[in-house]
């Protein structure tokens, strides 16, 4: 049917009629779009800062020393009529799954395409040793060239530099925790005491601190070192880093791993799975209550028509006496409904929109000397969010002006005409 | 004279109230037939509570009878569903009630404007044009965009009757509309129901009180018990 500019008229000036009601009802819409498209913003922003993170600073795709496939018994031992004796595992060494001749390994990697960059390194843990301080520390063995690609070092160094690693065989670079605990500094020599028991005597030549604890915890030295605390054989790694140049790809680029060299290769995606999976629940749980701000919203709306109607039960009696259609009436208050809506969702986004501006200048004390420091907090920003809060701000006004709307429809003229005195 | 505007075809109504368990029925109307002719000014006289309302209500298809048949220029209207009763009401008839019942939200002209804007029977222009010009022809030129809150009761009803008359209705109806006013306006409403029957063969039923403005009309309906009980011509 054709809404022709009376509709509007008659359900613009009934609204005005009755100002206060109507700006509450207003600000009812305005403040839940506004919350809806903040709340959406926030959660949206430390689920994106946190994957931007990873990303950054993680490997794409990691290879361990674990096998795909469980290696088949292939070394007869001993025969002895019907027991048969097979060597399957050598455990003597602490049962270490290792990656075995990594740069034969590497070198069918690396040839796929999609691969920008491959990281060996090995990892230990061991005690650290300063002064009368002495703790469990992670340590890892790297190329710190190759390292560097992967967690960005040389960016998120407080002291000292990565060119020292590499120029020092028995220099060890610290993450801030462990410089804090410690109390150490560049040029300190501290001991470390390997698995063995071997103790080796390393010189500090630069602390980092990238923001994320799993990191600011670990230690690192050259692989030749690495490999010898450990007791790593010269050709053996713990791991392989990789980077991709297309994110989208790494799970392809994992999955060939595994079929070429049957040691299991993981992408961020797969080790950060339940991180991600956490922020988006608790995402959840916030929209939700969001949307309880809008329900409410939308009771207001209710009231205001509802109100509406029954004040205006004589008028719409006189209007139906007068010719008007059963749909005209019954646009009359979904107009109301929309105009509500509209002009509530428009502020709540001008509103929603400032708040987000406001609340991602909010200074915040960086954690961290990162690439990505964020020094203030950072918002998701997307059209969408406004696009979407005002959708659902007008769903729910318009189901909340159903009601109202038939019941105004269904007004006898006669009951209420004759009614009148 | 051609076909009557108005035939009643043995008319009855009953009004049935639940009180308790028990039904009370009430025979509001009982077997009512008449017409009105074209360009006719008749009145509806009789003591309250006589029907006379019920009667108004069911020539101008806002109700309906219980038996008999209700014609309006030539269609049953006691047949038609509500909302081809709605689009008769609009094109071919016009109500003045004893209140002005006007839109309070609204100018003047804007309440006259209403019954044309209705299912989009005319723009907004020509509508405005229309009312305003009524109105003038009612002696409102200068109040055209008062609220109805901002006139008098006399000015009200005159509103009243330029808004009934806005898509020039083959009969108006009209139900005691002067019951609100003062002598000296309710003269002048007699006035210009008479002058709109002289002038325009505007056909108009007036149910009315007043013996004074019943004498000033052509015919007089009296109803007695939901009945009638005369039908007088007078002229
Ligand atoms: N909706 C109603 N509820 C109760 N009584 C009604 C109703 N409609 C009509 N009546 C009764 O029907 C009779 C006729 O009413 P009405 O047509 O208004 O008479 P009049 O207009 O002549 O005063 C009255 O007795 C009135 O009380
Ligand atoms: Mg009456």
């Amino acid at each position: 049917m054709k809404i022709n500019y009376h509709l509007f008229m008659i359900a613009l000036r009934q609204l005005l009629n009755r100002k206060r009601q109507t700006f509450l009802t207003l600000s009812g819409i305005s403040v839940g779009v506004m919350v809806l498209i903040t709340a959406v913003s926030l959660m949206d922003g430390l689920l994106q800062s946190f994957i931007q993170k990873i990303v950054e600073i993680a490997p794409h795709v990691i290879v361990s020393g674990e096998k795909v496939r469980p290696t088949v018994p292939d070394q007869l031992v001993e025969s002895h009529g019907n027991t048969h004796v097979t060597f399957i595992k050598n455990v003597s060494r602490e049962d270490q799954e290792v990656i075995k001749n990594y740069p034969r390994i590497e070198s069918l990697i690396q040839r796929d395409s999609l691969v920008e960059l491959i990281s060996p390194s090995v990892s230990t843990d061991v005690i650290g040793m300063f002064g009368t301080i002495s703790e469990p520390i992670q340590l890892f063995g790297i190329i710190p060239a190759l390292e560097d690609g992967i967690e960005k070092f040389s960016k998120n160094m407080i002291s000292g530099s990565l060119s020292d690693l590499e120029k020092t065989p028995d220099g060890i670079m610290l993450g801030s925790s462990v410089a804090k605990d410690f109390t150490s500094r560049v040029g300190d020599r501290m001991q470390i005491v390997a698995p063995s028991g071997q103790i080796f005597s390393v010189r500090v030549v630069g602390i980092f601190m990238t923001g994320i604890n799993d990191i600011d915890d670990n230690c690192y030295v050259n692989l030749r070192l690495g490999q010898n605390i450990g007791g790593f054989s010269p050709d053996e790694a713990s791991n392989l880093y990789i980077r991709v140049n297309n994110l989208s790809r790494d799970g392809l680029v994992a999955r060939t791993i595994e079929q070429e060299t049957n040691y299991r290769a993981i992408t961020w995606e797969e080790k950060a799975a339940s991180v991600v999976a956490l922020f988006k629940m608790i995402s959840g749980i916030v929209y939700f209550l969001v949307f309880f701000v809008i329900m409410v919203a939308g009771f207001g709306v209710a009231n205001v028509l509802i109100t509406n109607v029954l004040e205006k039960v004589r008028d719409i009696a006189v209007m139906k006496s007068l010719g008007f259609k059963r749909s005209e009436i019954t646009w009359i208050y979904l107009i109301q409904g929309i105009m509500v809506a509209l002009v509530g969702a428009t502020i709540g986004c001008v509103l929603g929109f400032v708040l987000i501006e406001i609340m991602s200048s909010i200074p915040m004390a960086s954690s961290s000397a990162s690439t990505i420091r964020t020094d203030h907090l950072m918002m998701g920003k997307n059209p969408m969010y406004f696009v979407g809060a005002s959708i659902f701000a007008l769903i729910v006004s318009m189901v909340a002006a159903v009601g109202p709307s038939r019941s105004a429809a269904r007004v006898n003229p006669v009951e209420i005409l004759r009614g009148e005195r | 004279m051609d076909e009557p505007i108005i035939r009643l075809d043995h008319i009855s109504k009953k009004l049935s109230v639940k009180n308790g368990g028990e039904e009370i029925v009430t025979k509001i109307l009982v077997d009512i037939s008449f017409d009105i002719a074209q360009g006719e000014f008749t009145a509806i006289t009789g003591p309250s509570g006589s029907g006379k309302t019920t009667l108004l209500y069911l020539m101008g298809g806002l109700d309906r009878p219980d038996t008999g048949r209700a014609f309006l220029d030539g269609q049953e209207i006691s047949a038609m569903e509500e909302e081809e009763l709605a689009e008769m009401r609009n094109a071919k008839l016009g109500f003045v009630y004893q209140f002005h019942f006007l839109l309070p939200e609204f100018s003047a002209v804007e309440n006259v404007m209403m019954p044309m804007l209705a299912r989009g029977r005319a723009s907004t222009g020509e509508a405005r044009r229309r009312a305003a010009e009524l109105l003038s022809e009612l002696g409102l030129s200068d109040r055209l965009h008062n609220k109805p809150n901002q006139l008098s009761g006399g000015q009200q009803q005159r509103v009243a009757i330029a808004r009934a008359l806005a898509n020039s209705p083959k009969v108006l109806l009209a139900d005691e509309p002067t019951g609100n006013l003062d002598s000296k306006n309710a003269e002048t409403i007699y006035k210009l129901f008479s002058d709109l029957n002289t002038r325009t063969g505007q056909t108009i039923v007036v149910v009315t009180h007043d013996e004074h403005f019943a004498s000033e009309t052509k015919r007089i309906l009296h109803i007695l018990d939901g009945q009638v009980s005369s039908d007088r011509q007078l002229r």
